[in-house]
């Protein structure tokens, strides 16, 4: 089914054939709608029930206008494929091999091919959560940095700072790693660890 | 690794140990490949499993899991029988040789078939291909790693290469491939319970060195810890930190842990993982901090939980070392969607929150480009401080002008700079060193001796022999004022040495005489601060063989280890293969990463990928009375248990099950799906195979023993 969801929206998207491309279905259908909508609009023609049509040459062409390419690297494993990134309107709407990375050469493995996705997933976190009674609630930035911090303090006041470990992480950058062992040497204990333990 | 991806287009032959690159690595195929093709270099891959890798092998070499050092040494036996081993560079660069020599010899072919099953026609023949075909390319992954004896293991992959002679040059070298898209750097960075960011240790001047680089009064630090001894001791690692939640172990700090904070983290991949999800009931308070829910949002039953979402990393920008210790920049694609912030944001509402802001960022202005800078003002160790965020970023503008064979750009504004500046790179100017200890080139040109780390001299506790331990005379890169081996530079500054002088002048004088900052010294076949000095086979602490137990013991239990005690001999019981007769053993898939978190919320591969499953031997499966696609139990010696779909493949042998580790969202039969925020269960969900990995750790870094544990099967 999501393969089947990928040809159609790159179909409704005009993207030309045999270009490599994976895109956000749902962003691709929106832009579109609204490009259809203008058209209507100017010719005349009333909208009918289908709501995208076949794009002309220039949208064929250059489907995003004025979109920007960012250079980026994949966040899976770490050969450190190179991503072309394209961003129209501060959405991702395309993404591109890069085909002249000196590592990848315009390989990308099924994960790589769908890194778009890191950022469009609907199962991604929107809110802050917390449980109450057993239910998911979602919280402010605010509450929940303020009853965080006030419980690893009291825990701090009580116990000491060896109460508290810091599983962090082979997934940020270098620099936010480093700010996680800053954290915990600040924080005043040596309980911190990440996956290239295992 | 020392050499890179790329530089294995070099090989003349590549031998892949617990390493399944297609599945783990596939973008590194093309280089892989290129040499197979180009330079028909024979690929030889050793692993239980017949892996995707192994079917481009041109040789495969079925191995008992956790019997890796013993078919290493086996080699070297059969490569110094016949003299093929390269001696020249053991006479100049390499110290303890005899002491290997006197643990090889009974490692005869016949003796390591008895061990490994590997025929002793195979370990002769593969001794051949490797002596015919030099350099060879050596790779590991947590196939040789995830064992009670993983540092021994490892060690012996470096020893072949030495006796080989195939360290320090192109398309030779010891090729471990990192797991994680920025592993390295975080490694690099100490994210690690026993060091300070760059390997500075945790020792008293370790901390004064850093408090230097942070500009903090090293009083200060010290006031924030309970006890002074408790700054230079090892904290919980995240192999073990859930048994200081569970207090059922002697521990060695004042109180169990109490808070969690996991921070893109997927903990699943933890052995024993429902003794994990035991410890979160118990924690007062568990911290979440990733895109996605995680498995700990599910396997949470208390209140004591908060999630809180942070950006993915395309939505916030800094740099990411890859395997090949190439940094690149990751510029960010778009801004953080959602109610989400990116981690640095999280990072600074936490600091803020707890008090120490004013000094935790005093020489933070600029996010992240200053901390580029400030971390690698201290991270002398591993050259982290000729990467400068400027150079980063003009590396990634200009990556087509890099030469894919020697990574080398040709002429643009990066000229003569290896890609990514792979560390160390010393200064400013310098290119980045793309093969370590390759003694043909200046070190100015990224050419590097072997470190002197542990002294000058040595007498061996095993044979009473003393040696030097420096590079023999005449050995050194081009250019070096000294003409052979030499110790490290201290005392350029008064009162420092390279690694703590935070002028830097230390190291431009060292490259400036054409030497190396940490000395021109040997590699060391016996390692006099580990508990086998020089490697040998010990049987797995779960073993399938006890006849080989009392032949082939583990080590004694190991108090102290971290802030805990790990058991060893009290652990190894012969009796148990009777209950337990299967070899367990985990690994990758293509389409999922790590715990699964992200991959398994990712419509196409969860498409792909939707189930878990055991890979069981047709005819184990036919004996045990079930069907292919029958659901099983899988039980281990913990009394954990997972049901699974049973996969019949002859990728395993008969006395192996395979369990893929990326699936989570199920808990010993019960679907935990209900569990996670709504709307944000992943698309895939599955038992946890690391729920019957085994209670085993390395003696050394305390990784878990999830390739070589056992456990009984039967129909679900």
């Amino acid at each position: 089914m999501a393969i089947s969801r990928i040809r159609k929206s790159a179909g409704d998207s005009a993207v030309g054939a045999g270009r490599r491309v994976t895109l956000n279905p749902k962003v691709a259908r929106r832009s579109f709608l609204k490009i259809s909508a203008a058209t209507a609009a100017l010719t005349g023609v009333a909208m009918t029930s289908k709501m995208t049509r076949k794009a002309n040459a220039a949208e064929k062409k250059s489907p995003y206008a004025g979109s920007t390419k960012v250079r980026t690297i994949c966040t899976y494993c770490a050969v450190g494929c190179g991503i072309e990134a394209e961003v129209h309107n501060g959405v991702w709407v395309r993404q591109e091999i890069a085909a002249d990375h000196p590592v990848s050469r315009g390989g990308h493995c099924c994960k790589g091919a769908g890194a778009i996705d890191m950022v469009t997933s609907p199962k991604r976190m929107k809110n802050p959560m917390k449980k109450v009674n057993g239910k998911w609630t979602n919280i402010t930035w605010d509450q929940a940095i303020t009853e965080i911090g006030d419980k690893l303090l009291a825990i701090r006041e009580k116990d000491g700072p060896d109460a508290l470990h810091f599983n962090g992480s082979a997934k940020v950058s270098t620099e936010m790693a480093y700010q996680q062992r800053k954290f915990a040497a600040f924080w005043g204990s040596n309980n911190i660890d990440h996956q290239a333990r295992i | 690794m020392t050499n890179s991806l790329n530089d294995m287009r070099h090989a003349k032959s590549l031998i892949f140990i617990g390493s399944n690159a297609p599945e783990a690595h596939p973008i590194s195929m093309q280089h892989i490949l290129h040499a197979k093709e180009k330079n028909n270099a024979p690929i030889i891959v050793v692993d239980p499993r017949r892996t995707k890798l192994a079917a481009k092998a041109t040789d495969f070499v079925r191995i008992r899991p956790g019997t890796d050092a013993a078919f290493m040494l086996g080699l070297i036996n059969v490569i110094t029988t016949n003299g093929w081993e390269d001696k020249e560079f053991i006479r100049t660069r390499v110290s303890g040789y005899e002491e290997l020599l006197a643990v090889t010899k009974d490692y005869t072919p016949e003796a390591v078939e008895e061990i490994t099953g590997i025929s002793a026609e195979q370990t002769r023949h593969v001794a051949k291909v490797l002596a015919e075909n030099r350099p060879t390319s050596l790779t590991w992954c947590m196939g040789g790693t995830q064992h009670s004896i993983g540092s021994s293991i490892t060690r012996t992959f470096c020893l072949l290469q030495l006796v080989l002679g195939n360290m320090g040059k192109s398309g030779g070298g010891t090729n471990i491939f990192r797991g994680h898209d920025n592993v390295q750097g975080a490694t690099d960075m100490c994210v690690l319970a026993d060091n300070l960011p760059a390997y500075y240790g945790l020792a008293e001047g370790s901390w004064k060195h850093w408090c230097r680089v942070w500009d903090v009064d090293y009083e200060w630090i010290k006031s924030r810890f309970p006890k002074p001894e408790l700054m230079q001791l090892p904290g919980f690692s995240l192999a073990r930190w859930y048994e200081g939640v569970l207090g059922e172990e002697k521990l060695y700090q004042d109180t169990p842990l109490k808070a969690m904070i996991q921070w893109g983290c997927g903990a699943n991949s933890n052995s024993q993982y429902n003794r994990v999800v035991q410890a979160y009931n118990k924690l007062e308070l568990l911290v979440v901090v990733d895109p996605f829910p995680t498995m700990a949002a599910a396997a949470c039953d208390t209140d004591n939980i908060y999630l809180l979402p942070s950006a993915s990393q395309y939505e916030t920008s800094g740099s990411v070392t890859s395997t090949s210790r190439q940094i690149q920049w990751r510029h960010k694609v778009v801004d953080p969607v959602h109610n989400s912030k990116d981690d640095y944001q999280i990072m600074e509402l936490l600091v803020n929150k707890l008090g120490f802001a004013d000094k935790f960022y005093k020489n933070i202005k600029q996010v992240p480009e200053d901390l580029t800078r400030e971390l690698g003002r201290g991270a002398l160790t591993i050259g982290y401080n000729g990467q400068t965020p400027e150079r980063i970023k003009k590396h990634m503008e200009n990556w087509h002008t890099f030469d894919i064979d020697s990574l080398q750009a040709i002429g643009g504004p990066c000229d003569g700079d290896y890609y990514g500046m792979p560390w160390p790179c010393w200064t400013d100017e310098h290119p980045g060193t793309p093969i370590l200890y390759d003694i043909s080139k200046p070190v100015a040109k990224g050419g590097l001796p072997f470190r002197n780390r542990f002294g000058n001299e040595k007498t061996y506790d095993s044979s009473g022999r003393t040696e030097n331990q420096l590079a023999a005379k005449g050995v050194c890169n081009p250019g070096s004022e000294v003409e052979g081996g030499y110790s490290e530079f201290a005392e350029i500054v008064p009162g420092t040495n390279w690694k703590t002088d935070l002028s830097q002048k230390t190291l431009k004088v060292a490259i400036a005489r054409g030497m190396a900052p940490f000395g021109n010294a040997r590699a060391r076949c016996v390692v006099w601060n580990f508990p086998d000095q020089v490697p040998i086979h010990r049987e797995p602490l779960h073993s399938p063989r006890p006849d080989l137990i009392a032949k082939y013991p583990t080590y004694k239990d190991k108090q102290k280890h971290y802030r805990l005690d790990t058991r060893f001999e009290s652990e190894q019981n012969p009796e148990l293969v009777k209950e337990f007769p299967y070899v367990i053993t985990t690994g990758r898939m293509v389409e999922h990463m790590g715990a699964g978190a992200e991959t398994r919320s990712n419509q196409y591969l969860a498409e792909l990928q939707p189930e878990m499953y055991a890979e069981i031997n047709p005819r184990l499966g036919n004996n045990l009375g079930f069907r292919d696609g029958d659901m099983v139990w899988i039980e281990s010696p913990e009394g954990s248990k997972i049901k699974v779909k049973a996969f019949f493949t002859e990728r395993v042998d008969e006395k192996t099950i395979f369990l893929p580790y990326h699936f989570a969202g199920v808990l010993m039969g019960e679907s935990l799906i209900d569990k996670y925020p709504e709307g944000h269960a992943p698309y895939v969900v599955g038992e946890c195979g690391n729920v019957v990995t085994n209670y085993g750790y390395d003696i050394i870094t305390q990784i878990q023993a999830t390739k070589d544990g056992l456990c009984k099967v039967s129909k679900a």
